[in-house]
């Protein structure tokens, strides 16, 4: 296999240039996608998402991705706010539909204390994901203030001020990280190699 | 939940450099071989400020922050004359995490906060505050402390929390450079005031100075510039003295 990752380019907000370099750094080739007709030319999708959920949601709508992405097959990797999004529902400034790909909500945190949540944080195995193996109890780099509210495909959680939170799903060839791989030093790099070799023996 | 240490370059490009109280400056290296060689001692962030351009009125020189962020798979927080959100939106595509604004917030604009916010969310917004102590409160300064705003630091610390700023970056005008351990109440009081979170810097002059701050203020960061660039401690003799004193740092 080619494993050409492309990354979903939307908006003016991105930190492409910092999820392409970490995924050139695990061994893998990207592609930048500018248009939803690229999809045929990789083999997997990575969502990054900076800002607030109705924006991206906005941005990912007026470059005509939504579609695209509801109807894709291939293994999908939504990045922070680019996992949220993966939600049938978000509540970050209002109520909007989210891609639905996962069924969840995104809620504020309820802490009342230090909210965005930043920093390295453990994360806590609890259900087979590939993406994180070799990675249990390892620390990634969270920067946010909402979570996903989902009791079906949770693969990891993370404790911030006594509150447990999902930290990493799955669902068939949907994943998705709360953290930034791309921040998160070597771990963050294996957790990229191990997106890269899904599905190879 | 543990305290972020974060390695703070101070630069004149093309160069980083140690202000002494933010007056004088030497020549301590190259960013980028700075940034990656705290990267690799575990810092958990680096913070890039700029911090003559604003003063000069000069446009942000954009090759040497590329050059440092390429070296980087940390958050990488960059500031010094962000004037606008096109100077936001440039910084992040050529690998900033977080934008640092202070100057153009304080003297002209602070709508500029809310507008980013809004445009690239809250944690990617830190208000830095550079505070000096008359009396019984603090004042912001600008431009590296050269210039008064006449703005109360507790009073802009709130305000910029209102205005959708993720972080604080908390400077002293007094301490820093100096190397005498950090304005305690200064610390102390802004993290106690804003449910943001805060990074402390300036006056770090030992191990000891840096428990001293996370044990009385609290902050969730510290950033550390001259005991690293001077080479005194590393980053991992930080982590592991703190490890020692029972405050959580990551690996």
């Amino acid at each position: 296999m080619s494993n050409i990752i492309g990354i979903v380019n939307y908006g003016i907000a991105g930190n492409i240039h910092s999820i392409k370099k970490a995924i050139e750094a695990a061994g893998g080739k990207t592609l930048i996608i500018n248009k939803p007709k690229q999809f045929n030319e990789v083999d997997r999708l990575v969502l990054p998402g900076v800002g607030s959920f109705i924006d991206a949601m906005q941005e990912l709508e007026n470059d005509g991705f939504i579609e695209p992405l509801k109807n894709n097959k291939k293994p999908i990797l939504g990045i922070c706010l680019g996992m949220q999004i993966l939600a049938t529902v978000g509540f970050e400034y209002g109520e909007t539909k989210g891609l639905g790909l996962i069924k969840a909500e995104i809620r504020p945190m309820p802490v009342s204390a230090n909210v965005p949540h930043v920093g390295f944080n453990t994360i806590d195995v609890v259900n087979d994901n590939e993406l994180l193996y070799g990675l249990e109890n390892e620390e990634f780099y969270f920067m946010h203030s909402y979570t996903v509210i989902n009791f079906h495909d949770v693969s990891s959680t993370t404790t911030y001020h006594n509150h447990q939170f999902v930290s990493a799903i799955k669902n068939s060839n949907i994943y998705g990280v709360q953290f930034h791989p791309e921040k998160s030093r070597s771990a963050g790099i294996k957790l990229f190699q191990n997106f890269i070799n899904l599905g190879e023996a | 939940m543990t305290v972020r240490i974060i390695a703070k370059l101070d630069i004149k490009p093309p160069y980083v450099v140690k202000p002494v109280h933010f007056e004088g400056l030497r020549k301590m290296g190259d960013p980028s071989e700075l940034a990656k060689k705290y990267y690799e001692q575990g810092a958990d962030e680096v913070v890039y400020i700029d911090i003559v351009s604003s003063l000069y009125q000069r446009n942000i020189i954009f090759d040497e922050i590329e050059r440092t962020a390429n070296e980087l798979f940390i958050p990488f927080g960059v500031g010094g004359a962000v004037r606008s959100v096109d100077d936001f939106s440039k910084l992040f595509h050529i690998g900033a995490d977080k934008v640092v604004i202070n100057t153009y917030a304080v003297q002209e604009n602070p709508d500029i906060i809310n507008n980013a916010a809004k445009i690239f969310g809250n944690q990617a917004v830190v208000v830095n505050i550079e505070a000096k102590k008359w009396g019984d409160y603090w004042e912001c300064y600008t431009d590296c402390g050269r210039i008064q705003s006449g703005k109360n630091v507790l009073e802009w610390a709130k305000e910029v929390e209102d205005r959708g700023a993720g972080e604080i970056l908390l400077q002293s005008v007094d301490s820093d450079g100096r190397n005498r351990g950090f304005d305690l109440e200064l610390c102390k009081q802004v993290v106690d005031l804003v449910n943001i979170p805060v990074v402390v810097s300036s006056g770090a002059g030992s191990l000891e100075d840096i428990k001293k701050v996370i044990e009385y203020a609290k902050p969730s960061g510290v950033a550390i510039a001259s005991l690293l660039h001077y080479d005194k401690n590393t980053i991992k003799d930080i982590k592991d003295y703190l490890r020692k004193n029972n405050i959580e740092v990551s690996k």
